[in-house]
């Protein structure tokens, strides 16, 4: 969309000064302290990112029962593993897993901004803010899908999750074939945020 | 109309961007950390449910500032500059107004700083760390600001029911996809306890606590048959202001999506 609009060369060069201006006044105005912002980026870095969510995927996928409990009672579940504390904190203090299965895929959105699941996910990528992907994935989540590389056939139900009110989603993806040798850890490195939100399949390793 | 209200389902925008990236430039990261302190500083976060001790903080933000600040503040865009700028651009815009509109710092001094960091990219921040601050933005981060209350009395809706998806007028901020407007859905289930908003959206109807029910939708029903994908369900969570009946539905015509 936005290779529509004309923007000046210095676009980045510009921002990039006018928040480091924002910053700094704020700090002298008493409004921040100097490692504020960096106390905010090093959470993400060290305590909520998509590392979390690929432990709790993989533990369901070596462990129907967790699974099981996982869907039925997600914040419980998450609760059972040993994560970073903050599993239930901000933009998670509400979260819900759905499994994706032979029968159903599921795609999580959020139409009105960028509702996500922030402990178990970190922050959204570029897709998933895209205005166009929050208008075309209601829609039309098979045609958005296909344009990540994944192709849902009719006869699957296509599952979508608007995010609007408290509820944070996230997909358990399906375990990618031949790689029930493969260990918890070693699963975890398989999932991807992408796959977490319903526009990837979990691959598995390049043989 | 706005268009963030009614982003859901607009069509003929081309292909969507496979950008995996959280931040396309480094100085992104800065923006959303000026925007997550806020809202851990937030005066509002005094009599969370969560409650912190912001009102002792050593800060001079006295402010509400929420989701619903930075959410109304892209509802109220130019439709063409919300799709034209990014994600952080908006943000960027939006916060720096809101501290200039509220005092804190003047668009004269903005743009004296900016121009001084344009010329001079590495030239360094002042040094003034707060610890307290930083130690609040840990426990916000840990702790959150959920919404929750109790219920004290039963929801209007149970598991099952067909509903109705309210039409109220637009105003500045809301919950409701615009999509969903006037359209029938079924209750898939039913949350426990209530939940508030973070402001009060006047006529929308959300911001005491309330019940939010998760509804599911036949996309046939949204976009109609002919315009819909086979053997997709919709689902959304809607406060219960955004719900009626349907034997109070005037007539059972759909307006064309």
């Amino acid at each position: 969309m936005s290779n529509l609009f004309e923007f000046p060369e210095d676009r980045e060069a510009s921002s990039a000064a006018k928040v480091r201006a924002l910053e700094a006044l704020l700090i002298e105005k008493g409004v921040l302290g100097s490692d504020s912002v960096d106390a905010v980026l090093k959470h993400f870095e060290t305590m909520a990112g998509p590392f979390n969510g690929a432990k709790i995927v993989a533990h369901a996928w070596v462990d129907p029962a967790y699974k099981q409990r996982l869907l039925d009672d997600t914040p419980k579940a998450i609760a059972e593993l040993s994560l970073p504390l903050g599993m239930a904190g901000a933009e998670g203090e509400h979260m819900a897993a759905v499994a994706n299965s032979s029968d159903v895929h599921n795609l999580i959105i959020c139409t009105l901004c960028s509702c996500y699941p922030w402990p178990v996910l970190g922050l959204p990528p570029y897709w998933y803010k895209d205005p166009v992907f929050r208008a075309r994935g209601v829609r039309e989540p098979r045609a958005v899908l296909q344009e990540f590389g994944v192709t849902v056939p009719p006869t699957k139900q296509v599952k979508v999750w608007d995010s609007s009110a408290q509820i944070r989603w996230f997909v358990i993806p399906e375990q990618p074939a031949n790689t029930g040798h493969l260990s918890e850890a070693e699963l975890a490195t398989l999932v991807t945020p992408e796959s977490m939100m319903g526009v990837a399949l979990v691959a598995a390793p390049a043989v | 109309m706005k268009l963030a209200h009614h982003l859901g389902g607009i069509e003929n925008l081309g292909p969507v961007s496979t950008d995996t990236r959280v931040f396309a430039e480094p100085w992104e990261q800065r923006i959303f950390g000026i925007h997550t302190v806020m809202m851990a500083e937030s005066a509002h976060l005094a009599n969370a449910r969560h409650a912190y001790p912001v009102s002792t903080l050593p800060t001079t933000f006295k402010n509400d500032w929420t989701w619903a600040s930075l959410r109304t503040g892209a509802e109220d865009m130019n439709p063409f500059e919300y799709f034209k700028y990014r994600y952080y651009e908006k943000w960027l815009g939006g916060i720096s107004q809101f501290f200039v509109d509220q005092g804190y710092i003047t668009a004269d001094e903005l743009a004296q700083k900016t121009a001084h960091f344009r010329a001079h990219p590495d030239a360094a921040l002042p040094e003034q760390p707060n610890p307290e601050l930083s130690r609040q933005v840990d426990a916000y981060l840990l702790n959150g600001d959920s919404g929750y209350h109790e219920a004290h009395a039963a929801p209007r809706f149970a598991a099952g029911a067909e509903v109705w998806v309210a039409d109220p007028q637009a105003v500045d901020h809301t919950r409701l996809p615009g999509y969903l407007r006037n359209r029938r859905g079924v209750v898939d289930c039913v949350y426990g306890g209530t939940f508030a908003y973070f402001v009060s959206t006047g006529v929308d109807g959300i911001g005491t606590p309330m019940p939010v029910y998760r509804i599911a939708f036949d996309a046939a029903d949204i976009w109609g048959p002919g315009k819909s994908e086979p053997n997709t369900t919709i689902y959304a969570d809607l406060f219960e202001a955004y719900l009626q009946p349907v034997a109070d539905q005037p007539n059972n015509e759909r307006t064309e999506p």
